[in-house]
């Protein structure tokens, strides 16, 4: 795998990379699969025109694990990214060569927030509705947002105010007035208290607890309070985004079968054959067992135990969270609980990157917003992206 | 033994949108080139979301209101799984959880009487692309302009028990439907599709005999055969053991007169419906709804009573006239300019309908300006056009809607002679060519009276008055 | 999990796995069976499902017909077409 899908060598002055979930005109986007080699949409997603109006050049399309679904793009069908025996991150392998200024990128699962957070950059997972989808490669849309990532705050701030607003194109799209929040300038509380989520930090590796350490402090010495609390609801997430992921990626990838574009097995005999065919040899083994896992949950036998109990559990995270940001005003949790992992270490366990997302679901599965920043991760209340990308700033301040 | 029949039908009528549900492509593909009228979003390719046209559910609650049910004020909509050629993103958006309508009553009238169906729910979907499978031998062909296009399913109660009852109660719909002007209705577009579901069982029993589902019927006749076929089958099955039944999905194939069971793969049926995430849950504020049940029609009961009362017409003129909403409207428009009911309703029933019967045209299919009738009414009863005339003016005015009926009847010389003197001219011309005529008369033949009048009328082309001609006729002679 | 379940979920999603594969998904649904109890322990029999993570308001369209798209250029990539139609092996009816 290289880091970039397709590299526009003359793209000059601020420069942009998507992600290769978000259609582009002019170059193919494949999401990672073979399913979609060198397919090429017909139309172009929104926040890519916006960005265009705002100023910003496009400067290709990095690479991302198949259908975006593991949290590190080793599943892509070009192979894994290895940087100094580690795997690395596409978008985030461009942004530290200094190639561009800022990318966009769907977080589905988390893994633009943990490729942030390994690689020390900052990234903001918007509010759920403020961002539009139209032109996005859907895979979990009940959740799935378009993301920043920049090496800087302020490069991040100048693209969310680019991308942010209402949509008519897409039916989820919250009204401008609500979308303003986000804009640069908009007046907004700022952080004052933090709480520590006690159960996200057990069990992380001790580069992952440094992080968080140093933040607790910078946080305090900020004059932020800190308080450590416990919370076994939040903790939920992983196993209802789990659930909700799998089934709805499960019906958003059923359109590939080889009939209307994409790629179509060389040898097959009736429909049947056409469609199990192209799909088995242009589906990756992680996706194949994210489709048949997602099919189960909505069953007629597991709807109401599995699927419909995810819905639900859904609900009662996000009451909880509402009644946290009673207390708090931002929840503190990593991104990630090892910042590298080694190949050798997905071959033991190839569903790890997948079903690791214990610390970026609780932000999925709500639609609540999410600033990475020092290898941490900040969840805020709906519209709180200004508060949470303050608090950023002055960490980054802090670091320098 | 005596069996009673228990059918439930599903019955998907296409709504006559400009657009399809959840695209703009347009939703009328009758017609159209192959693929014409499609989108990357209606064929199946990733990034377009689904906005749902306000129409759809204009009409999901029209069609609702027209079959008494309760509308849901918050109506969402489920994704429903499955592979097919002719769904092209292997999924189709419909409604499983909270349709827009449900629990309604349609009351149907057969030879035995009135009687309610119940209806379970109506709800809203997007309709599946169409297979050509007659291009080449080994080849399917798919065509999507079809896909998307807004479909409502009315499903019954299994309370209907006879061909004769499934027949009224599809031609019930019809006109309910129509009258809202949501759906064209016709089976032979395949605007109306209708699956059947039938069981058998011993009359006075209450459980429930083996059901199976009939789909392909592409008329009202070849419904009513196919369930009196499945009834007999049915009860073969039963008294003679010739075969065992199943509960599954027949095909009926009309040309060969028998159903036949559709070989179904072991996962079929597990659609896997979920809640869709793109589409919010559509909101029917009063405003809304006050505004959807303030468009709804007169039903066409309350109508036909309304003109034998208010309007005055005769029991079977108004039954007449209310079969189809289009007649109604022409009749309505009439009305209000000749002022005369009866005149009115009397052209509708001897001419219109007369019309459209000789050019085998459904009523609903009428595109007649009703305001030009009541002019050209006017114009008749005013004496200023003959009826024979008027009835050529109409016969042009089903051919050109834009035609004056007064204009038209002046550039083609239809209109009727005022002046008295002309026709005294003429009809002298004419005695004095015929003294047998005249001779035979005197001597008491009435015929030969007519045989002058047929005369008179033919040189004054039709334009006079019959009474005014035959007085000034008799008159004449007498003075001879 | 039992086989012939995993053998209707190939069935259902058009996808054939290897027998490793098989085994990798077993014990996929095995993990993921086994983590179930955490929703299990948290009551939500007073909880309404949530679909929708945002209270947005429905954004109807107005029944207007556009049509941008060229057949063309939708079946620009299409595996196979033929005069105006996307193709596949004959579906008996």
């Amino acid at each position: 795998m290289k880091a970039y899908t397709t590299k526009i060598e003359a793209a000059t002055g601020k420069v942009i990379v998507a992600d290769d979930m978000i259609l582009t005109k002019e170059i193919p986007t494949s999401a990672g699969s073979k399913m979609l080699e060198g397919y090429v949409s017909l139309f172009e997603a929104e926040v890519l025109t916006r960005l265009a109006a705002a100023g910003y050049t496009l400067g290709g399309k990095a690479d991302v694990g198949e259908f975006a679904i593991d949290l590190v793009g080793e599943t892509s069908y070009r192979g894994a990214l290895v940087v100094d025996g580690k795997l690395a991150n596409a978008t985030a392998q461009i942004l530290e060569a200094g190639e561009a200024a800022a990318a966009v990128g769907l977080d589905v699962n988390g893994s633009v927030r943990r490729a942030a957070a390994q690689s020390g950059l900052i990234s903001v997972k918007p509010t759920y509705g403020t961002v539009s989808r139209y032109g996005v490669i859907p895979v979990a849309c009940s959740g799935e947002t378009v993301s920043v990532t920049a090496p800087t705050v302020a490069e991040c701030r100048d693209v969310l105010d680019a991308i942010a607003g209402h949509d008519d194109k897409d039916g989820t799209s919250h009204p401008e007035t609500l979308c303003a929040k986000l804009k640069k300038g908009a007046e907004y509380a700022p952080v004052r208290r933090v709480a520590l989520l006690k159960s996200m930090t057990e069990g992380i590796d001790a580069d992952v607890k440094a992080a968080i350490d140093a933040a607790c402090e910078g946080l305090k010495k900020n004059g932020v309070e800190v308080s450590v609390i416990d919370d076994s609801i939040i903790a939920a997430s992983r196993v209802a985004w789990n659930i909700l992921m799998s089934a709805e990626l499960c019906n958003n990838v059923s359109r590939y079968d080889g009939v209307k574009y994409g790629y179509r097995a060389e040898s097959f005999s009736g429909i049947d054959e056409l469609y199990t065919n192209s799909r088995t040899e242009a589906f990756g083994e992680l996706l194949k067992t994210a489709i048949i896992f997602g099919s189960e949950t909505l069953s007629t036998e597991n709807y109401m135990k599995v699927y419909d109990k995810a819905l639900r559990t859904r609900r009662v995270i996000s009451e909880a969270f509402a009644a946290l940001f009673e207390s708090y005003d931002a929840i503190l949790m990593p991104a990630c609980s090892t910042m590298a992992y080694t190949e050798a270490a997905l071959k033991e366990n190839k569903y790890l990157s997948y079903t690791e997302n214990f610390y970026t679901a609780p932000a999925s599965i709500t639609g609540l917003p999410a600033v990475v920043f020092g290898g941490v991760q900040l969840v805020g209340a709906a519209f709180s992206e200004n508060a949470l990308m303050s608090v950023a700033e002055i960490m980054e301040k802090e670091g320098r | 033994m005596r069996y009673e029949t228990v059918i439930g039908l599903e019955v998907h009528v296409e709504l006559a949108t400009k657009s399809k549900i959840f695209c703009s492509c347009s939703a009328h593909s009758y017609g159209a080139e192959p693929n014409e009228h499609v989108c990357p979003a209606c064929c199946g390719m990733p990034g377009m979301l689904p906005i749902v046209n306000k129409r759809v559910v204009d009409y999901g609650m029209k069609a609702g209101l027209m079959l008494n049910c309760d509308i849901n004020r918050t109506t969402t909509f489920d994704k429903k799984s499955y592979y097919y050629p002719d769904l092209p993103a292997a999924y189709q958006t419909t409604q499983w959880f909270a349709p827009v309508a449900v629990n309604g009553l349609v009351e149907i009238e057969t030879s035995k009487g009135k009687k309610g169906i119940r209806i379970k729910q109506i709800h809203m979907e997007e309709d599946a692309g169409k297979l050509v499978h007659d291009i080449r031998e080994d080849t399917t062909h798919v065509d999507f302009n079809r896909t998307s296009v807004p479909l409502i399913e009315i499903v019954s109660q299994p309370d209907l028990s006879s061909a004769e009852e499934v027949e009224a109660y599809l031609e019930r719909l019809k006109t309910l439907l129509r009258y809202a002007k949501v759906a064209e209705c016709e089976m032979a577009h395949g605007t109306m599709r209708c699956d059947v579901n039938l069981s058998i069982r011993p009359e006075g029993s209450s459980k429930l005999g083996v059901r199976t589902e009939m789909k392909n019927m592409n008329s009202i006749e070849a419904i009513k055969r196919a369930i009196e076929y499945e009834i007999a089958r049915h009860i073969d099955a039963l008294e003679n053991g010739t075969e065992v039944l199943v509960q599954e999905t027949r095909r009926w194939d009309d040309i060969k007169g028998k159903s036949f069971s559709m070989r179904t793969k072991e996962t079929a049926g597990d659609y896997r419906y979920f809640p869709d995430p793109n589409v919010m849950p559509v909101v029917i504020d009063d405003a809304w709804f006050e505004s959807i049940k303030a468009s709804l029609p007169e039903f066409p009961e309350v109508k036909r009573e309304r003109y034998i009362t208010e309007y005055g017409l005769g029991e079977y003129d108004a039954e007449q006239i209310t079969k189809s909403i289009a007649l109604c409207e022409c009749f309505e428009d009439a009305f209000a300019v000749c002022k005369s009911a009866k005149d009115a309703a009397n052209w509708m029933i001897s001419e219109v309908m007369s019309i459209l019967n000789a050019r085998k045209m459904t009523y609903d299919m009428l595109d007649l300006d009703g305001k030009k009738l009541g002019e050209l009414i006017l114009l008749v009863s005013d004496g200023k056009v003959g009826r024979a005339n008027a009835k050529k003016i109409l016969g042009a005015m089903f051919e050109d809607r834009d035609i004056e009926p007064a204009a038209y009847a002046e550039a083609n010389g239809y209109v009727m002679s005022s002046d008295m003197g002309k026709v005294e001219e003429v009809v002298k011309a004419v005695l004095a060519s015929d003294t047998k005529a005249v001779a035979d008369y005197k001597g008491g033949k009435e015929k030969a009276l007519m045989a002058l009048f047929g005369r008179c009328m033919k040189e004054l082309r039709g334009n006079c008055d019959p009474q005014a001609l035959k007085t000034i006729l008799v008159e004449t002679i007498a003075k001879l | 999990m039992e086989r012939d379940t995993l053998r209707r979920l190939e069935m259902l999603n058009q996808l054939s796995l290897t027998e490793a594969q098989k085994e990798d998904v077993i014990s996929f649904f095995a993990d993921r069976e086994a983590e179930l109890v955490t929703l299990e322990a948290i009551d939500t029999s007073e909880t309404e499902r949530m679909v929708h993570v945002m209270p947005i308001m429905t954004v109807v369209r107005e029944d207007v017909v556009m049509q941008p798209f060229a057949r063309e250029d939708l079946q620009r990539s299409a595996p196979e077409t033929d005069e105006g139609y996307w193709c596949v092996p004959r579906v008996v009816e």
